[in-house]
């Protein structure tokens, strides 16, 4: 089993380096333009030159291009045959397949829907390889983001394996009891009880156990928290959050302008 | 029905060697005890012989069936197993509706289903609790319906694995009251636990693992007179069968009547 | 005044008829390590969650009498404060990873970083807590990928690194194998022979005879006996109330009957029943 579940990979390099806080940042300006922006190329051209380099800088292309490809692949294929099926109507024609017709216009839509996606997962993605999830949400924290809303989302990362461990562990008991799960579809919609009241269940069970757990070290304190880990904040990271966010501004207020 | 296991080996996807080369034959009516630290191999081996798992090599069959070509659903008319923590099969809305979910999925006809679930009910107690929501239960109670369950299929060989982990001495007793007559009724019982004292005085045959591989399997008495052999797995012998061993004793003694009489012998 | 005070308290869950904590009166001194024994259902778990503040501050319901610890006032101090005071270690090792952390040494570290501790300190705490508890080499490795009983020592190093006055442990070894039950009970009896206050609720009879300076026997959420080990251990009053009972106490009280116990009182360790056998 995965021994976490994180995306993250240690290595030595300036991206690794910069502010948790500053990758958000550039992350959702990165997404921001890419999704506002006009242009048919916007989104290609943000992943071949800001992306791809920023990945190269990691030290983690190939981890990079690994996840992508994974998570491409199948959303590009699946737009596609989603806009060729249900919304024809270009006028082109490339090619026939059986009784679909398969038009220049529906592949260029496919193609700008599929890029943004593409980017808005990989931005993401390349946030994760490169920042440790619990100094994100030290960073995020001490810079306002209440306490609670941290820990649920690391802990929901952390649990997601563990309930799959539960959940497989039921079918076994249930199956021990002369369950069938390998019928048919329909029975199989009647063996959603067995199997989900006892991790519903136990779930609350372990809801309550880490409640007391995280309460019996203070989570509720009222005094200031500090934090294990020093989170370097450097003057080049606030440059960089400064200058991305006036870049934003900008491109904003000359769309607004412009239109 | 006789259980047949010949040089099992499992590893599983992440690449732990959980089992290396086990070989045991289990005779109809036997009472086995499987002791052992975690991570020696105890819960990898039972989940061989309903099918939960198959063997990466080697062979295991339940009477004539080899489990590769049988489904869990299937096995489950010979191999009955209670899971360590109840709360991860029980669902039901009330005790006796859970107990005879197990029958049903069987497919014994209606009047055998209610004949086995109070027979079930009666043998672990529950007769007074039929109409509980299990939930409702103490996770003590929990655990007799869970039992309850699996018993009620009336398979000719029943797994426990850790029965007896976080209970009382009352629920212990009952639970041991529970195997008695499953063995006087000529099943085959095979439980893991970490409570060589149960063990020892519910289990005539005990196998020790550690690491994948049996490091002892014989009669009780012996096998839990081998204090050095055990220490490799982190088991000390049962109380009285220590004690026995301070006084002098020549055998190994498992229960307080056997204790007992060899007191007598003693001092006689 | 003892270190832990207990008077008169009487708890109910909320939505429950029957209390599940009946005129409790318990005293205990400071350095005192006190085993809590008695079937499921008597009690042990609320007497815990009641030392620990958890009652009434996180369950709720309907508490009556006084819980005083180290002279604080659970009526008068909120649950967070509470904590500092009494800490808590419970069954399920798994349960009390706080799932927020991806190292033990991070995870031991996450109560001082709740209370405000400076970091320089925290490092200190947090390495010497490990050291006490022997388990330094693991402060890199996932805590998810422990064994049951390396969870368990996590469970309490988080605990200890707070520096509580009173150690409360509600059955910490029952879900865990040999190796990890001896593990645990290791760093028990080193924190109780450093001092530390110590009161165990623990099924295991043997280990509490050998250890415990006193035994309490709840039944039905009440105290039924409060003595040293021997004294409740062996006592006839324990008898048909699914108590557990050590196999040494329970063979000596048949022998007796069959003469072959000589002794006044019964044996609860191996040494006193070989001691006694050998004699008879």
């Amino acid at each position: 089993m995965n021994d976490r579940l994180s995306f993250y990979r240690k290595r030595n390099s300036p991206v690794h380096a910069l502010n948790p806080f500053t990758k958000l940042i550039l992350v959702s300006a990165l997404i921001f333009y890419g999704l506002t922006a006009k242009g048919f190329w916007t989104a290609t051209l943000m992943v071949a030159f800001v992306l791809l380099p920023l990945a190269l800088a990691s030290k983690l292309l190939k981890e990079y291009v690994g996840v992508a490809l994974k998570v491409i692949l199948p959303t590009a294929g699946f737009m596609f045959v989603m806009q060729s099926v249900f919304i024809p109507g270009g006028t082109t024609e490339i090619f026939r397949l059986g009784f679909i017709s398969v038009e220049l216009e529906t592949v260029q839509r496919s193609y700008l829907i599929a890029s943004r996606i593409f980017l808005f997962i990989s931005a993401f993605v390349l946030l994760l390889l490169t920042t440790h999830p619990s100094e994100l949400m030290s960073d995020l924290t001490r810079r306002g983001l209440p306490p609670q809303f941290a820990y649920v989302i690391i802990s929901t990362l952390q649990i997601i394996p563990q309930m799959q461990a539960k959940a497989q562990t039921i079918i076994a008991a249930q199956r021990s009891r002369g369950l069938d799960t390998e019928s048919s579809f329909f029975k199989r919609a009647g063996l959603l009880v067995p199997l989900v009241g006892p991790l519903v269940f136990g779930s609350l069970v372990e809801v309550e156990e880490r409640a007391i757990a995280i309460e019996a070290r203070g989570f509720t304190s009222t005094r200031t928290k500090t934090f294990l880990h020093d989170i370097p904040d450097t003057p080049a990271d606030k440059f960089i959050r400064w200058t991305l966010t006036l870049f934003i501004i900008i491109s904003l207020a000359a769309r607004l302008w412009l239109s | 029905m006789n259980i047949e296991i010949s040089d099992l080996h499992f590893t599983y996807p992440s690449g732990v060697q959980a089992l290396r080369g086990i070989s045991l034959t289990i005779e109809a009516g036997e009472q086995v005890g499987i002791v052992g630290q975690n991570g020696a191999g105890k819960t990898t081996l039972v989940r061989h012989l309903n099918g939960l798992l198959h063997p990466t090599a080697g062979e295991v069959k339940i009477g004539d069936w080899d489990t590769r070509k049988y489904s869990v659903a299937k096995l489950a008319a010979r191999v009955g197993y209670v899971f360590q923590n109840p709360d991860d099969q029980l669902f039901s809305r009330d005790v006796r509706t859970e107990v005879a979910f197990g029958p049903k999925n069987l497919g014994y006809p209606k009047e055998q289903v209610e004949a086995l679930v109070s027979e079930a009910l009666e043998m672990t107690e529950l007769a007074d609790k039929t109409e509980a929501n299990p939930y409702d239960l103490s996770p003590t109670w929990r655990k007799m319906v869970a039992i309850a369950s699996v018993i009620a299929m009336d398979t000719p060989i029943v797994i426990f694995d850790e029965p007896t982990t976080g209970q009382d001495a009352a629920s212990v007793a009952r639970i041991a009251n529970v195997i008695r007559v499953l063995r006087e009724r000529g099943k085959t019982v095979i439980t893991i636990t970490h409570d060589i004292d149960f063990c020892a005085e519910n289990f005539e045959r005990v196998i020790a693992m550690s690491q994948g591989r049996i490091l002892l399997d014989g009669k009780a008495n012996d096998v839990l007179g081998q204090e050095e052999i055990l220490a490799a797995t982190y088991v000390d012998p049962p109380q009285l069968a220590r004690l026995g061993r301070r006084l002098g004793f020549k055998e190994t003694v498992r229960n307080e009547e056997e204790f007992l009489a060899a007191l007598k012998n003693m001092s006689a | 005044m003892a270190f832990v005070n207990l008077t008169n308290v009487t708890y109910k869950y909320p939505l429950t008829q029957t209390p599940a904590l009946q005129n409790i009166n318990l005293r205990v001194e400071e350095g005192e390590f006190v085993a809590l024994i008695g079937p499921n259902g008597a009690g042990k778990s609320t007497l815990c969650y009641t030392l620990a503040g958890f009652v009434p501050h996180f369950f709720k319901g309907e508490l009556t009498g006084s819980v005083e610890v180290a002279g604080m006032q659970t009526n008068q101090s909120s649950l967070h404060e509470w904590v500092l005071n009494a800490g808590l270690v419970f069954q399920n090792p798994f349960n009390q990873i706080s799932g927020a952390k991806y190292t033990v040494f991070e995870e031991i570290a996450f109560g001082l970083e709740n209370i405000g501790v400076p970091r320089d300190e925290m490092k200190v705490r947090v390495e010497e807590a490990m050291r006490l508890t022997g388990i330094s080499d693991l402060a890199d490795r996932s805590p998810y990928s422990l064994s049951g009983g390396q969870q368990q020592r996590v469970a309490l190093t988080s605990i200890l690194v707070m520096q509580p006055k009173v150690l409360v442990l509600d059955e910490p070894t029952s879900q865990l194998d040999p190796i990890g039950t001896r593990e645990v009970f290791g760093v028990i009896r080193t924190m109780a022979e450093r001092g530390m206050t110590v009161i165990m609720a623990e099924h295991k009879v043997e280990w509490i005879a050998n250890f415990a300076d006193r035994v309490i026997a709840l039944h039905e959420g009440q105290i039924l006996l409060d003595g040293t080990p021997r004294e409740v251990l062996t006592s006839d009053i324990l008898l048909d109330k699914g108590f557990g009972i050590s196999r040494y106490t329970s063979v000596a009280r048949r022998a007796r009957t069959l003469g072959l116990w000589k002794r006044e009182g019964l044996p609860v360790t191996l040494e006193e029943a070989a001691e006694g056998f050998k004699n008879a």
